[in-house]
């Protein structure tokens, strides 16, 4: 306990430096404004702007990274609430009833609940990581390749199945990004694999170029395609701070929320992206009268937003102990992390104890100031609603376009980005849903070292997987996941929650 | 996903052009991926080679997509969509054309000078502006200048990043 808070004033220390706090809240207000923008999810937020964080040290540019990350998720749940577009899955259940709230002239208190339940998740959130950070690092330096490949396999199936759509189609995309993976000098022998002998492959397909094309270019494409139809709340958006009444309502949403997001968000496959599901039916379940949820009852925009957003940090777990991006935005924050020469895993704690501890530090201070920045700028945000899309594409292209030639100064990758965002576009229209590619990607190389390390070690024998009993049991969770929604029963479940 | 038992005595016909499309590309991706590394050593499991993975993983995919093309013969899915050309021309176009004139390129005898960003910066938000089909030109010539200063304030100045504004009159 003492241990712990040592470590979080080591992190206030590094944290509350001014240039710091103002690296924070540039991330934080700028993941806002480009989050806000509708059909911009966070992923694409994060890619579009990872090159302003270049020029920084990489504490400072985590710091901002993780304030962008935290911003855009916000700026979603606006856009959920005013405009009834969620940026991403996990937005969707906001949606229901934050935009009802929003026709009702609530629109004020929806998102000024919206931001105090997850100021209050994230507080929680950065306790509990700060909390588990060292005992899981101390539990991740015994793991050998063998239970980091189990560990893989388990995150990818949980991936495969909290994916949306089809579990099949999820399971190729998984497989396809594994698959790009492996394009590229091979780390043992120096071989060149499936490069066309092009010398800008031999390094491997560039993770900010995969990662614009087929999120930002192909994003763009599928949005140019449906004639949107936005849903600006006309209505006048009202005082902000919730009522007395609206508080007492909130407070066990949002506390519940927390501890159902915050719980979800640590397993190593794409947990947090349950919790608002999970957060919405419970709190139906437990209501007086369920049949107000769907017709802006506060409590339906309290606990799915704090689920969220403590989801959205405890996230952080898997990746900062073990190293294993839980989900598709996070793997995009192992590619920040990799361009800033950070290796992601057990090894930052003890070797960077600034870096991780100011990083968690800074996680509560950006929540602090989301809170600020965003109620006095609720009006901001709406105009920015209303910027039509006819001009917001080129400007997400022109900055996604220096974005991808700053990444290595090479011209070329932006034309491989744009034969990316063919790619992604193409993948769109035969329906599958990318996300799942990029973590696939993004573990494919570290799959593949702990795989062949496991077998050197055990002399070429599979059974060290099954042998081993925290890797069996690793395993043993995958399969069981994977029969479980294989089930029938479970299958239509699953399709209902994704629906909803 | 499932049919009634009335549906499935009609047999087997095509019922989701968009599934039968997905499995095909899985199996044309994983065929050239084998293609391609068909001359790397699979090796043996004690020493795994350059291409066992690749190649699993290759093979893999194409067990997923003959399932998906199999399964797109028995269930019900969505049909294939029309392509829009005009996105994929301009918005993918505009990023080429970045690409190709901010340092300036050579192939054969054509040659583009450097025009660095003050140059390719307009060039992206006009050409991929056309995309839209509410496309208003005087709103997107000034939008194009204003998005260019601002790049180039933002990246240039503020942020330090070494890109060309327009070696050919400014020298940087």
């Amino acid at each position: 306990m003492t241990e712990m808070f040592a470590n979080l004033s080591l992190g206030f220390g590094v944290a509350l430096t001014l240039k710091n706090i103002a690296l924070c809240f540039t991330g934080c207000l700028v993941g806002t404004l480009i989050g806000v923008l509708p059909g911009v999810g966070p992923i694409a937020t994060i890619a579009m702007l990872l090159p302003i964080t270049f020029g920084l040290d990489p504490v400072g540019a985590l710091i901002m990274l993780a304030g962008i990350y935290y911003g855009a998720q916000y700026g979603g749940s606006t856009t959920a609430i005013l405009v009834n577009i969620p940026g991403e899955a996990t937005a969707v259940v906001t949606t229901l009833d934050g935009h009802q709230m929003a026709k009702q002239g609530r629109a004020g208190v929806a998102l000024g609940t919206a931001a105090i339940g997850s100021f209050v998740a994230g507080c929680f959130a950065t306790l509990i990581i700060a909390a588990l950070g060292a005992p899981l690092t101390k539990l991740a330096l015994l793991f050998g390749p063998a239970e980091y490949f189990s560990l893989m396999v388990m995150g990818l199936c949980f991936a495969v199945v909290l994916a949306r759509g089809s579990i099949l189609k999820a399971f190729c995309m998984i497989m396809l990004g594994l698959l790009l993976s492996t394009v590229g000098t091979d780390l043992e022998t120096g071989q060149e694999r499936m490069t066309f002998g092009f010398p800008p492959l031999s390094d491997g397909i560039d993770f900010a170029v995969l990662a614009m094309g087929v999120f930002g270019f192909a994003e763009v494409l599928r949005n140019l395609e449906n004639p949107e139809t936005r849903d600006v709340v006309r209505t006048k958006i009202g005082r902000l701070l919730p009522s007395w009444e609206d508080i007492k309502q909130s407070i066990a949403p949002c506390l519940r929320g927390t501890f159902i997001g915050g719980t979800l968000g640590i397993l190593p496959g794409n947990g947090a992206v349950l919790g608002p599901f999970a957060s919405y039916t419970i709190e139906k379940k437990l209501a007086k009268d369920p049949s107000r949820f769907g017709r802006g009852a506060i409590e339906g925009v309290a606990g799915p937003e704090s689920a969220n957003n403590a989801g959205a940090q405890t996230a952080f777990i898997p990746l900062l102990t073990l190293g294993i991006p839980p989900n598709a935005v996070m793997a995009l924050m192992v590619g920040a992390m990799t361009i800033h020469g950070i290796i992601p895993g057990p090894q930052v704690m003890t070797k960077n104890p600034d870096l991780f501890w100011g990083m968690i530090a800074s996680m509560w201070i950006g929540n602090l100031m989301l809170l600020i920045i965003n109620l006095p700028l609720v009006g901001v945000w709406v105009k920015l609603l209303q910027v039509p899309y006819r001009l917001m594409f080129p400007a997400i292209l022109i900055f996604c376009s220096i974005g991808i030639y700053s990444v290595n100064n090479q011209p070329v990758d932006v034309a491989f980005t744009a034969l990316f965002g063919l790619f992604g576009y193409l993948l769109i229209k035969l329906g599958f849903e990318p996300a799942p590619m990029l973590l696939g990607f993004v573990l494919g190389k570290l799959m593949e070292e702990k795989l062949r390390q496991a077998l050197i070690i055990s002399r070429g024998s599979f059974m060290t997987f099954i042998e081993r009993p925290i890797s069996a049991g690793l395993l043993l969770v995958a399969v069981a996941i994977l029969v479980i929604a294989l089930l029938p029963s479970m299958s239509k479940k699953r399709e209902e929650v994704f629906t909803e | 996903m499932s049919l009634n038992k009335i549906e499935a005595a009609r047999g087997w016909r095509i019922r989701s052009t968009q599934d039968l499309a997905a499995g095909l590309f899985m199996i044309a991706l994983a065929g050239l991926a084998l293609f391609l590394s068909r001359d790397l050593a699979t090796g043996t499991l004690r020493q795994i080679g350059p291409g066992m993975l690749p190649k699993a993983f290759a093979w893999i995919c194409a067990g997923l997509g003959a399932l998906l093309a199999f399964n797109s013969l028995r269930y019900h899915g969505e049909k294939l969509a029309g392509w829009s050309w005009r996105g994929v021309l301009f918005v993918l176009g505009a990023a080429v054309v970045f690409g190709l004139t901010i340092r300036g390129f050579e192939i054969g005898p054509l040659k583009v000078p450097q025009l660095g960003m003050l140059v390719s910066g307009p060039l992206v938000v006009l050409i991929s502006g056309l995309a839209a089909e509410d496309v208003r030109l005087k709103e997107l010539v000034i939008f194009a200048i204003a998005m260019t200063t601002g790049c180039a304030l933002l990246f240039k100045y503020a942020l330090g990043l070494p890109i060309p504004l327009a070696p050919w009159l400014l020298g940087i």
